[in-house]
């Protein structure tokens, strides 16, 4: 019985570690990584949603704002999404959207790029054989 | 083939895996056919001694074998970086999709076949007369030829897999709309299918720990309880359906909630970004596993001077269930208060 006891305060205290140990890593982790699937970021591609409560959202494509935007459409106040010529920020209504046979993100398959300007986009859509999308976030 | 301390220990494994099991397999069967036949004295002397010495390598492979399990998915993470576009556990396993599956959903069986039989030898071991010999060597040639299945198939996977492969990884297949973890409690429980899952996750859990509690009352679980293996059997069986709510349960509430990602659905995700989920995990499946251990036991152990020792072992092993369930339980409480 005494063997037993001591089984279960090993194992309480190892679970106790493991979640305080697991807590604090899930802090750290937070920081930086979409909100939809928990990847590191890559600026380049990234989409931020402002909810009307204010905070932030961020996404790293297309494809994972687009999936989110589904979900969270009436809390949504303001899209924006990043130009891949110059990394600027812009409103996701004024963008040029291309999807075109490369890859930006491999891990979700995104093939859709962003542009401020529409020239940039239509060198895009010609070297790449894309085709004109609308705005996913309307 | 990517090739790192894990995968070469996963191949090391399963060649040495693949040549002693074939060599324990043959051989149990053969001293199978042999065991209980009379024979001269000398003949069972050398038959005895020829079994303990099969039954020992065995069980050094067996428990080998056991964690082989771990570290197949801990194999599998090392490759993440080596595979383009996998950013979990289910990219890589999109290398080679098939041989994965198989080897995922073989795992399982092959870990809770090796540790039933682990229970029985235990068991026997600790008599005096070893009533049980015939049974554990037949039992041991056919998870043999799982834990065969098992390490061929682990030596395909490691050298199959090649480095850079493109694939596209969880967000495509797992958040889905049409999933079936979804549409199936939906189409049962409505659209509010999510917080009803939740809730009979929790009763049913509590149910069997309650359950579980209540064999442990009866004092020494003898051989004279009425209905013994009718209750162990519908215990076993209440636990696999309590597993598969576990594991619908955490794909659609508690693995989103976990991670702080409510629309991603990733198990393999989880374990990447909450660590001591993993620990849940094991001591869910040890819990459930146990259950189903004690009703295996008392399937083939109650014999000779086994029986008489079976209720002690009995007790034990659903004592490890009742606490193995109650901590993981415990631990998802734990993290949906702190979340």
């Amino acid at each position: 019985m005494t063997s037993n006891k001591r089984w279960v305060a090993l194992c309480i205290i190892f679970i106790m570690i493991s979640l305080v140990s697991g807590c604090k890593g899930e802090r750290k982790s937070i920081e930086n990584r979409c909100d939809y699937d928990g990847v590191k970021i890559e600026p380049l591609y990234a989409v931020y949603f402002t909810l009307q409560d204010g905070t932030e959202k961020k996404f790293c494509s297309i494809v994972c704002a687009s999936m989110s935007f589904s979900e969270l459409r009436d809390k949504v106040k303001a899209v924006q999404v990043v130009d891949e010529i110059s990394g600027k920020r812009i409103s996701a209504a004024e963008a040029f959207y291309v999807e075109s046979e490369v890859v930006t993100v491999p891990h979700n398959r995104n093939r859709f790029h962003v542009f401020s300007n529409r020239e940039d986009a239509e060198k895009h859509l010609k070297k790449f054989h894309g085709r004109w999308i609308e705005n996913p976030f309307r | 083939m990517i090739l790192n301390a894990l995968s070469i220990s996963m191949i090391f494994i399963g060649a040495i895996s693949v040549f002693l099991t074939v060599w324990g397999g043959i051989s149990s069967l053969f001293l199978y056919k042999k065991w209980g036949v009379s024979s001269t004295p000398e003949e069972r002397t050398s038959l005895e001694d020829r079994s303990y010495l099969v039954l020992l390598i065995m069980m050094i492979v067996l428990l080998i074998r056991l964690i082989n399990w771990p570290l197949f998915y801990g194999t599998l993470q090392s490759f993440i970086h080596d595979i383009e576009g996998a950013m979990c556990i289910f990219g890589v396993t999109q290398v080679k999709p098939s041989l994965t599956l198989f080897l995922e959903y073989l795992k399982p069986i092959t870990f809770f076949l090796i540790g039933g039989w682990l229970i029985l030898h235990f068991l026997d071991r600790a008599t005096k007369t070893s009533p049980l010999m015939g049974r554990k060597l037949l039992l041991l040639s056919v998870i043999s030829l799982f834990v065969l299945i098992d390490s061929v198939g682990d030596i395909l996977l490691m050298i199959g897999i090649a480095p850079g492969t493109l694939v596209s990884c969880c967000t495509t297949v797992t958040d889905i709309a049409n999933r079936p973890t979804r549409t199936t409690p939906e189409s049962l429980l409505g659209p509010q299918y999510a917080q009803s899952i939740k809730i009979l996750y929790f009763v049913t859990h509590l149910l069997l720990i309650g359950v579980v509690g209540l064999v442990l009352k009866f004092k020494k679980l003898g051989n004279t309880v009425p209905w013994r293996r009718g209750i162990l059997a519908f215990l076993f069986l209440f636990a696999m359906v309590n597993g598969i709510l576990f594991v619908i349960s955490q794909i659609e509430v508690f693995a989103p909630s976990m991670m702080h990602l409510p629309f991603h659905h990733c198990l393999y995700c989880l374990w990447q970004y909450v660590p001591d989920s993993i620990v849940m995990y094991l001591l869910f499946i040890l819990g459930t596993f146990s259950v189903g251990w004690g009703f295996t036991t008392e399937l083939f152990g109650k014999r000779g001077e086994a029986a008489d020792l079976l209720p002690g072992y009995l007790r034990k092993i659903y004592w490890f269930a009742f606490f193995f369930l109650l901590a993981s339980l415990v631990m998802l409480i734990i993290h949906l208060l702190v979340d």
